[in-house]
């Protein structure tokens, strides 16, 4: 249902997301690693964040692991930051999947994303259920200390075939610029 | 002496106006003959004047004829013109009145876009929905783990009793046997509480991905019903600007 050239492009347009609106600072370094089972990336929290972006012809699954520990809440919750870590930490999730949702608008013209909601990662054996098309799962390393899981899933209900183009650099938003 | 002198004069005179009458005549003849020359050179030119005034009339003729000719054409082109200008006319009044109807449903079908755009309230509500489900399967989820944490604390009891119906010896032999299978229907229950934590998180996987098809979904709808609005309203501003 999904052609290589699909996934390749499902796979690039996630690295880019993840490296754009994971780390909390631009110029933290943001390590990527394919991992060759989902059951790995389980290993990488004890939580995930599930997003959905869905279309007419697929629906995309974007799980990130986490775990409310030390470093990762250091990461994300600043010092003066009193939220509490999850809204944070969903907040970035949003972030990461909205920046996905926005690239895939160019090749699909309807699409819609939902809000993050937060589920225990023994759930994730179960994703077979879905059916994947595509089943790829990464380890990300922040800044050198925070450490996440993630897990692409698309569940395709008609041919997908794209190419995206994801050398453009990515725009920054959410800046005022003064003149 | 004077006679002669006057005769001499006289013939002299005589022989003067002789010559003179023979040049005068001989001028005038030369003078006609001029004339005559002049005049049939003027005839001759009169007469190719004439021929060039009769091959322009055969031509201004002939031009006549054909302005008559194209005349008649563009009178017959007028008047299929003017055939086709009515027809215009009433094609441009067909338009006009389709024009108002176009206009009349490209209002309809923005504000129906519009009206339909509230469906997404509908889908949130379903999302809101799971939610609910999400907080009993929570609920679900926490009574499996008393469950299983009352299991466990079976299992230890049963293994106790074992203990206590070996150390009773012979009188303890059927209390070994009930504390066994106590153990044993322990250990069923708690491969069972095992397996409803595993249909628990799958019900909560699939219930979540659910939800948030149709929540996505809803806003992939919305979008696309407020870009079917803005079409809409395009149309009916630009069928505005057309001059009826």
């Amino acid at each position: 249902m999904i052609t290589a050239h699909a996934k390749d492009s499902f796979e690039r347009i996630f690295r880019k997301a993840a490296q754009a609106r994971l780390p909390s600072s631009p110029d933290d370094e943001c390590a990527i690693m394919p991992l060759a089972q989902t059951g790995e990336s389980a290993a990488q929290g004890t939580q995930v964040a599930v997003l959905t972006i869905s279309s007419i012809v697929f629906r995309l699954l974007l799980i990130l692991h986490f775990d409310e520990n030390d470093s990762t809440r250091g990461y994300y919750l600043k010092e003066a930051d009193e939220r509490p870590f999850q809204e944070a930490f969903l907040e970035i999730c949003n972030l990461c999947c909205g920046a996905m949702n926005q690239e895939l608008l160019r090749y699909f013209p309807d699409l819609g994303m939902s809000t993050p909601y937060v589920l225990s990662a023994r759930c994730l054996p179960h994703l077979h259920e879905l059916q994947p098309a595509l089943l790829s799962s990464y380890s990300v390393t922040l800044g050198g200390t925070a450490r996440l899981g993630a897990t692409v899933c698309v569940c395709a209900y008609a041919p997908v075939d794209f190419i995206a183009d994801t050398s453009a650099v990515e725009e920054t938003s959410g800046e005022l610029e003064l003149f | 002496m004077i006679q002669q002198y006057l005769l001499a004069a006289l013939a002299g005179s005589a022989a003067t106006a002789l010559f003179g009458l023979a040049a005068h005549r001989l001028h005038i003849a030369r003078f006609a003959a001029r004339l005559r020359a002049d005049a049939q050179a003027q005839i001759e030119s009169l007469k190719l004047e004439q021929n060039n005034l009769d091959v322009l009339a055969e031509e201004r003729k002939q031009a006549e004829h054909r302005l008559q000719t194209e005349t008649a054409q563009l009178r017959a082109e007028l008047m299929e013109q003017s055939a086709s200008v009515d027809a215009l006319r009433t094609a441009l009044k067909a338009a006009t009145d389709d024009k108002a109807q176009w206009a009349q449903q490209a209002r309809q079908l923005a504000s129906e876009a519009a009206r339909l755009k509230s469906l997404g309230a509908a889908f949130e509500r379903w999302h809101e929905q799971m939610i609910s489900l999400m907080t009993q399967n929570h609920d679900m989820h926490a009574k499996n783990q008393e469950l299983s944490s009352i299991v466990r604390h079976v299992v230890i009891v049963s293994l106790n009793a074992s203990i206590e119906a070996a150390r009773a010896g012979a009188a303890g032999r059927g209390f070994a046997v009930v504390a066994s299978e106590v153990r044993t229907l322990a250990a069923r229950s708690e491969e069972l509480s095992k397996s409803y934590r595993d249909s628990l998180h799958r019900n909560d996987l699939t219930t979540t991905s659910t939800f948030q098809d149709i929540q996505a979904g809803g806003k992939m709808i919305a979008a696309s019903l407020a870009s079917v609005e803005s079409m809409a309203s395009q149309f009916h501003a630009k069928l505005d600007e057309v001059p009826a």
